[in-house]
């Protein structure tokens, strides 16, 4: 990798970090009792977890009926969260491959984090498909399997399979992913500790023992799989899209929904990130790797895709007047001004306007504001799928079925319940993996270290060197 | 050799019984010396033993989950009756009658089960339609509120008691009482009459009172003043090219409805589109009612204006010189044209009113005396005895009753404590009664105040006849066992009368009684049959008789009072009107109708005070004191106060408001029990009998909001005209008020939104060639969409075999809602009750579509009856992950119940929102029972018993909770229709297969068939010009074809 850094580049590792001194920082969340904000947090996970399985219990006993979908908008809460947390995901997967590729530094600094935030992610997610089904004791009809009724197999024209596999997929792409990077790490891990940690981390590690050769085989690995999860980035969403796309319901039956859809995903993705390493780099004292130049960087990413994003919604109006069929207008029509005005607003205002703040350079470098948007980002992504399920839905082609639907208490539950697991699932992941990844960061500080670029580096033109 | 295998030996040591051998024989290794690890003592234990432990928990595990299986059981024939096939179904004539209701039937029986009505279309009356009533009838026998056997009540609760015991101590109670009052409801049956003559013939002090729900009393009296008899005529309304109604909702309720409503369609179906011809229908009234709504002008009148409305349309036509002081402009104009367009059809016109004052009677016979209708359109060769009621003589029963002059009553299928305008005294005073006998089927309002229940059967248990018209004659027979300890009430009377006529030795001595009857009356009638046993046989089995009638009186004028319903000055008036689905109550203890949406209000489960509509001139529909749909509000009429919920009207007068009547049944069983208002008490008592208005009536403005606020339709119209009040241009108002925020901009709405749907069609008839050349128009252009398509479709697979479709007249459905409970009755759909209606979850696989069009104050309706349009590119199955949802080759749309597990994304695919998903155990089939819905508070769930499951269908599956399901075309029907045509050798016909909707239809709007039988019924309705399909342009290619809607109002009336 070369080493020659632009001298306008700011550092992204502050503090004059030693590599001892970054072993330290990282590893010693994991290795010190947990702490008091911690051990509430991590309360309140869990206690959200449980309320989110009583509810998931609740509608697995009684019925679908638990919640208050209707013959008309059969999909409502559900999906819209399972569009939501899915595309939450899929900054993880585009920090680590793509950038990756692009050989964006500003990646290691969130990377693992990211990671683990698409994978919970993704579990969040698929927990909708499952449960929104009545007869989930039956979910296995989905997956195609030898048997004897013939032998039936799933039909593959339908979008709702094609999400089977593109989401199993992506969450074993991802684990691996996540895990590789973790590997060297929990080696790191594993040589400070003792007793049994000692041990489980020597499993975990597969028995790292830092040799050229692992770190050759890793490189490789790492490279192979960022090529793969490539297309993923652009694949899942597109084909969650397809759920929507493919169908004849005006609103839903549209040809601009992957790109769309994928543009949607790495926004609210970055700005989950943002929030949470925000609040990761304040109570882990990670400031000086999560710095405000990666705040800054991400910030943009939101910038670009929540002005793509807008442009779409712009489309698909002009596209809806442009067609001159009254029910693809009226579908528009209806969303902006119908009886779901104010989650069409919502959309509008935090997934266009809001990113504009990021325009000016101090703003996207401001941590409160940036930590105030990254969560309206995120309220607006969330209105922009239940614009698109429930909105369409409740008026479409005949006006005698017309409906409206708002949520029952259960449909609230699990929603709020998948925060819990969230939580949960990230808490645990910070107490035991380093929540960024050491090995990488390590290899950048040579590069990105405040002590070599920057303005505080001492100014010497030679200081670049080369790493392998 | 052979020997030796007695007891075999393999080894030197077993041969010499070698002491260590036999020892270690049981060992699993004996040969070798075998370690076993150190074990603790507690899991000693070795390989054989490890077997046994599996097995045994292996064996008690299964036994432990087998052992809570519900079991069901399932007991042979020891001797199977002859006519029972199993699997196969008997069907039996019969005739459904309650009270003036009356429908002949097919019952429909399985394996001796009474599962479904069908129409008998021998009959000359109801041609083979059906009303949503006689079809529900099926599942009152099967009501688990039903009495199981005579009680006595015992201080304040019932007690089972004998009929021995009962009807010694009923005879020494009538043998001592002083007057003896028998209340019915209208009785059709010359046998029952026979019987209660009999009765008062012992009795000499007994009389019997007779009324109807909702009264025709006054009609009837006119027509004995008119005719000297006291019936009401055949209304020939195929024939009439002119129809004037007062008020009367003949085809939803008023004396004959399934009769009137096929006559009727005849005149309104568009059989030639190049010269089309249809009647004209006026509808006088105030509020929207579903004959009003098919009507093509209406004139609003408020409820006190009727009489006066008569009377200038009496004034125009027969000259008289009426009063019509406090008629409303606008309705004096346009009555005044009707009176042209009557006299221009004179003798092809007919003119009926629902009043309830003998003068307002006298003067429509009048009117259609002058018109010459007499003998033409209105026929009175064959008088109807459909209503019988005689208000005077409740009257005077509640007086008497009052009085204590009464010590013995008996109620037969009565009422009146909450039916009838006297039901508060009556109930006060019935305990002055000494006995009080009630002979219904189950608990109501007046039998729970009675001292005996001698329970009667239904009439799918009970031998009867009826005469609903003169001559023409049915046989009531029994199709299955009665279920309970009851008795027909009329062998009852006999009984109590110690009539010779019945041998009580006889297993069934009514049914003796009423063939004795039969011979000495309506066989001695007739010449055809010379035996009485070949005449009882066919008719029995025909379940109709038509005898020859002569020709009926003629009109003698009567002198007409000046007494008629005074115009009120009031500001607000409301009028009670009954509906398809409750009547006065009769039917509020049967789920299928409770929860039957009401054809124009679309509403279910309670009444909602309809209250007028209109534009506000900007973007919004405006009720009456600011009120909107489900609204409570506080309605005062006298000094009656109710809190009810409101719904907004479309074609509601301003100035009044409106109100069904038959709820708020205090005993109506678990379903209709405390459902709504009870308004019976609030009639205007007049002259002649109770008026269903009142002008003493103020409505609140909001005062809460209904927690189960349950209408199945929460958009009204397809596109109403108002006018806009800052351009002042006409404009689609109804799209205007589709916004609900304009950001400010002062958006008005997306004008077209609805009207460019190609959901509904509708025209005048007199611009019907211009309407049907636009029609095709949009139809070619979304012909050329489809064919700009990637999608080549698979139409190539279907022209072989069959290709099922169907085909409905929008013209012929009145919305009258027979096929939706036909749909529930014939494929076991279940009731799922308020609250979830109320969230849309209501699971009809066929609904009726109600649409209001063209002017926004006084509107057109139009009704399209909605089911799985089986599109030939179905977008519902593609999106099936598991397949559960496929076409068929003979182009069905198929459910595989088992299949499907519950994404519900084919609800939400499908553009006509036709599915319909099992959020709860609805059916409750369920293993375990801990999760079963409730329709009301009910203590077992209603369809968790075995009495209500045995109305089930058994040739279609019970869903279970989490699947889909949907309209099937009766597929159980295809079967059997395909079954029928290869047993007998020959293809397929039309006639085969009929669908439960088709056959339930009174007017035959329904037509179903295969699409590739080119000589079939469905095929000759496929070439009317008229016909489209809905959403044509999305290419699903639907196989269910509309007509347009053609009304044939004069716009004049609305200027």
């Amino acid at each position: 990798m070369s080493a020659v850094v632009s001298r306008i580049r700011e550092p992204l590792i502050t503090g004059n970090k030693t590599y001892h001194q970054i072993t330290e920082d990282l590893v010693s969340p994991t290795e010190k009792t947990p702490t008091k904000e911690w051990v509430i947090g991590f309360i309140i996970a869990v206690s959200v977890l449980t309320f989110g399985v009583f509810c998931i219990i609740w509608t697995i006993w009684v019925g679908i009926g638990a919640w208050h979908l209707n013959r008309t908008i059969n999909w409502g809460w559900d999906i819209t969260n399972f569009v939501w947390w899915i595309g939450i995901g899929h900054a993880g997967t585009l920090i680590s491959a793509i950038l990756l590729l692009f050989r964006q530094k500003w990646r290691t600094g969130v990377n693992r984090a990211a990671e683990a935030m698409t994978i919970f992610a993704v579990l969040c997610a698929f927990l909708f498909p499952i449960i929104h089904m009545g007869r989930v004791w039956l979910a296995f009809f989905i997956m195609p399997y030898p048997n004897t009724r013939g032998p039936l197999w799933p039909n593959f024209n339908s979008p709702l399979l094609w999400d089977v596999f593109a989401i199993s997929t992506y969450f074993t792409v991802s684990v691996l992913f996540w895990y590789t990077g973790l590997v060297p790490d929990f080696a790191t891990v594993r040589d400070r500790a003792k007793g049994l940690r000692r041990k489980i981390y020597n499993v975990l590690s597969f028995g790292w023992t830092g040799s050229a050769k692992h770190w050759q085989r890793w490189e490789s690995l790492s490279l192979v799989l960022a090529g793969i999860a490539t297309p993923l980035v652009l694949s899942v969403h597109t084909i969650v899209s397809f759920d929507f796309a493919t169908s004849v319901i005006p609103g839903w039956h549209t040809t601009i929904f992957p790109p769309y859809f994928v543009a949607g995903a790495i926004f609210s993705g970055f700005a989950m990130v943002l929030t949470l390493m925000i609040i990761t780099r304040k109570l882990l004292h990670l400031e000086d790797y999560i710095t405000i130049e990666h705040i800054e960087s991400m910030n943009k990413v939101i910038l670009l895709t929540g002005t793509m994003v807008g442009i779409a919604y712009l489309t698909e109006l002009f596209i809806a007047w442009y067609s001159g069929y009254v029910y693809e207008q009226f579908a528009f029509f209806n969303r902006a001004l119908g009886p779901y005005w104010w989650s069409y607003f919502g959309m509008m205002f935090c997934n266009v306007v809001s990113p504009q703040f990021f325009w000016k350079k101090s703003w996207r470098r401001n941590i409160t504001l940036t930590f105030f948007l990254s969560i309206v980002v995120n309220i607006g992504m969330w209105f922009e799928r239940f614009v698109i399920i429930a909105t369409s839905l409740a008026r479409d082609y005949l006006p005698s079925s017309w409906s409206l639907y708002s949520p029952s208490w259960v449909e609230i539950g699990i929603y709020v319940g998948t925060f819990g697991l969230f939580f949960t699932l990230y808490l645990i992941f910070v107490r035991v993996a380093p929540v960024i990844a050491i090995a990488e960061i390590k290899h950048i500080l040579k590069t990105g270290g405040d002590q070599y670029v920057g303005e505080n580096a001492p100014h010497h033109h030679h200081h670049s060197e080369s790493h392998s | 050799m052979k020997k030796q295998i007695d007891n075999i030996w393999i080894g030197q040591q077993d041969l010499t019984n070698d002491e260590e051998f036999i020892n270690s024989a049981g060992k699993e290794f004996a040969q070798d010396q075998v370690e076993y690890y150190d074990m603790p003592a507690h899991l000693s234990g070795n390989r054989r033993d490890f077997l046994k432990f599996l097995g045994f928990g292996l064996g008690a595990a299964t036994i432990a989950a087998g052992c809570d299986i519900p079991v069901k059981r399932a007991i042979p024939y020891v001797v199977k009756p002859e006519e029972i096939v199993p699997g196969v179904a008997n069907y039996y004539a019969s005739v459904y009658v309650n009270g003036g209701d009356y429908c002949p039937v097919l019952v429909k029986t399985r394996e001796g089960r009474p599962i479904k009505i069908e129409g008998n279309d021998m009959s000359s009356i109801t041609n083979g339609g059906t009303s949503a009533r006689a079809q529900a009838s099926v599942l009152s026998l099967y009501d688990t509120n039903r009495f199981t056997g005579p009680k006595e009540k015992d201080g304040a609760s019932w007690v089972e008691s004998t009929w021995e015991k009962l009807d010694g101590l009923i005879r020494a109670k009538l043998n001592g009482a002083k007057a003896i009052r028998v209340v019915t409801n209208t009785i059709m049956s010359p046998t029952a009459k026979k019987a209660l003559e009999e009765f008062t013939t012992k009795y000499t002090n007994a009389k019997v009172v007779t009324y109807d729900p909702v009264s025709s009393s006054a009609l009837l009296d006119a027509n004995q003043k008119n005719f000297g008899i006291r019936a009401i005529p055949s209304y020939k309304f195929d024939m009439a090219e002119v129809i004037v109604s007062f008020d009367a909702d003949f085809l939803g309720t008023w004396i004959s409805p399934v009769e009137y409503a096929a006559a009727y369609a005849k005149g309104r179906k568009i059989t030639n589109a190049e010269q089309p011809k249809m009647s004209r229908h006026i509808q006088v009234e105030n509020h929207m009612s579903l004959t009003g709504s098919n009507a093509d002008n209406r004139i609003l009148v408020k409820p006190s204006e009727q009489g006066v409305a008569i009377a200038h349309l009496y004034n125009e036509i027969a000259g008289g010189g009426m009063s019509t002081s406090g008629l409303n402009d606008r309705a004096k104009q346009n009555l005044s044209k009707v009176a042209k367009e009557l006299k221009a059809a004179a003798g092809k016109s007919i003119v009926v009113s629902a009043s309830n004052n003998v003068n307002e009677q006298l003067m429509i016979n009048a009117i259609n005396n002058a018109l010459g209708n007499f003998g033409t359109t209105i026929d009175w060769s064959k008088p109807s005895y459909q209503r019988q009621g005689n208000d005077a003589d409740l009257k005077t029963f509640a007086t008497d009753l009052k009085a204590g002059n009464v010590d013995f009553v008996i109620f037969w299928g009565a009422n009146p404590v909450y039916d009838s305008a006297y039901g508060t005294d009556i109930a006060a005073s019935l305990s002055k009664a000494k006995t009080s006998i009630s002979m219904a089927l189950t608990n109501d309002d007046t039998t729970d105040l009675c001292t005996i229940v001698t329970p009667t059967t239904h009439y799918l248990e009970s031998w009867g006849d009826v005469e609903a018209k003169k001559g023409s004659f049915n046989i009531i027979q029994p199709t299955i066992s009665p279920l309970f300890d009851v008795r027909e009430a009329e062998l009852s009377f006999l009984i109590w009368a110690n009539s010779e006529g019945i041998d009580k030795t006889k297993d069934q001595p009514y049914y003796e009684y009423l063939k004795e009857n039969w011979k000495n009356t309506v066989f001695k009638s007739q010449s055809e049959f010379g035996s009485f046993q070949g005449f009882w046989d066919s008719t029995v089995h025909d379940g109709v008789f038509e005898a020859s009638v002569s020709s009926g009186p003629a009109y003698s004028s009567a002198e007409i009072g000046s007494n008629i319903t005074k115009p009120a000055t009031s500001e607000l008036e409301i009028s009670f009107f009954e509906t398809v689905h409750m009547g006065n109550g009769q039917f509020a203890g049967n789920p299928w109708l409770m929860e039957m949406a009401d054809p124009v209000a679309r509403t279910v489960w309670g009444n909602y005070l309809a209250v007028p509509v209109n534009f506000d001139g900007v973007r919004t529909m405006v009720g009456l004191n600011d009120l909107k749909d489900g609204d409570l509000v506080e309605l005062t009429i006298g000094d009656m106060k109710v809190v009810l919920p409101v719904i907004q009207q479309f074609g509601q007068m301003p100035g009044t408001v409106a109100l069904a009547l038959g709820y708020g049944r205090k005993m109506a069983g678990n379903t209709g029990s405390n459902v709504g208002v009870n308004v019976n008490g609030s009639l205007t008592m007049g002259a002649d009998g109770p008026q269903y208005f009142n002008t003493n009536v103020s409505v609140s403005g909001k005062v809460g909001k209904e927690k189960d606020f349950s209408c199945v339709q929460y958009h009204h119209t397809i596109g109403v005209r108002g006018i806009d009040a800052e351009t002042n241009k006409e404009i689609n108002v109804d799209e205007s008020a589709l916004v609900f925020f304009d950001y400010f901009t002062g958006v008005k709405g997306f004008q077209g939104a609805l009207t460019d749907r190609s959901v509904i069609y509708t025209s005048n008839v007199k611009d019907l060639k211009n309407s049907i050349e636009h029609l095709h128009e949009k139809r070619k252009e979304a012909q050329h969409l489809n064919e700009q398509q990637i999608y080549r479709g698979y139409d190539h697979l279907y022209t072989l075999g069959h290709h099922w479709g169907m085909h409905v007249d929008l013209n012929a459905c009145i919305g009258c809602g027979a096929c939706t409970v036909a749909c529930m009755s014939e494929n076991n759909v279940p009731v799922v009750g308020k609250h979830e209606v109320s969230i849309h979850h209501e699971m009809t696989w066929l609904r009726i579509d109600r649409y209001y069009y063209g002017d926004v104050e006084n509107p057109n309706t139009v009704y399209q009856p909605m089911m799985c349009q089986h599109c030939d590119n179905a977008p519902c199955e593609n999106v099936c992950p598991v397949n559960a949802t496929n076409h068929s080759s003979e182009g069905l749309n198929q459910m595989a119940y088992n299949r499907c597990i519950g994404t519900r994304y084919c609800a939400n695919n499908c553009p006509y929102k036709v599915r319909r998903f099992n959020w709860l155990d609805y059916t409750k089939a369920d293993l375990w029972p801990i999760n079963q819905p409730r329709l009301q508070e009910e203590s077992i769930p209603f369809g968790a018993d075995n009495l209500t499951r045995m109305v089930l269908n058994p040739d279609v599956t019970v869903r279970s909770r989490g699947v889909i399901e949907k309209c099937s075309f009766c597929v159980q029907r295809i079967q059997e229709g395909k079954l029928t045509a290869k047993i007998e050798g020959r293809p397929l016909i039309d006639r085969d297969v009929r669908t439960a909707c088709q056959t339930a239809c009174p007017t035959g709007a329904i037509t179903f068939g295969d699409l590739n039988n080119k000589e079939g019924d469905l095929n000759a309705r496929m070439e009317s010009p008229l016909n489209y399909i809905v959403l044509e342009e999305t290419n699903v290619r639907s196989t269910v074809t509309y007509t347009m809607k053609v009304n044939n109002r004069d716009q004049s009336f609305d200027a």
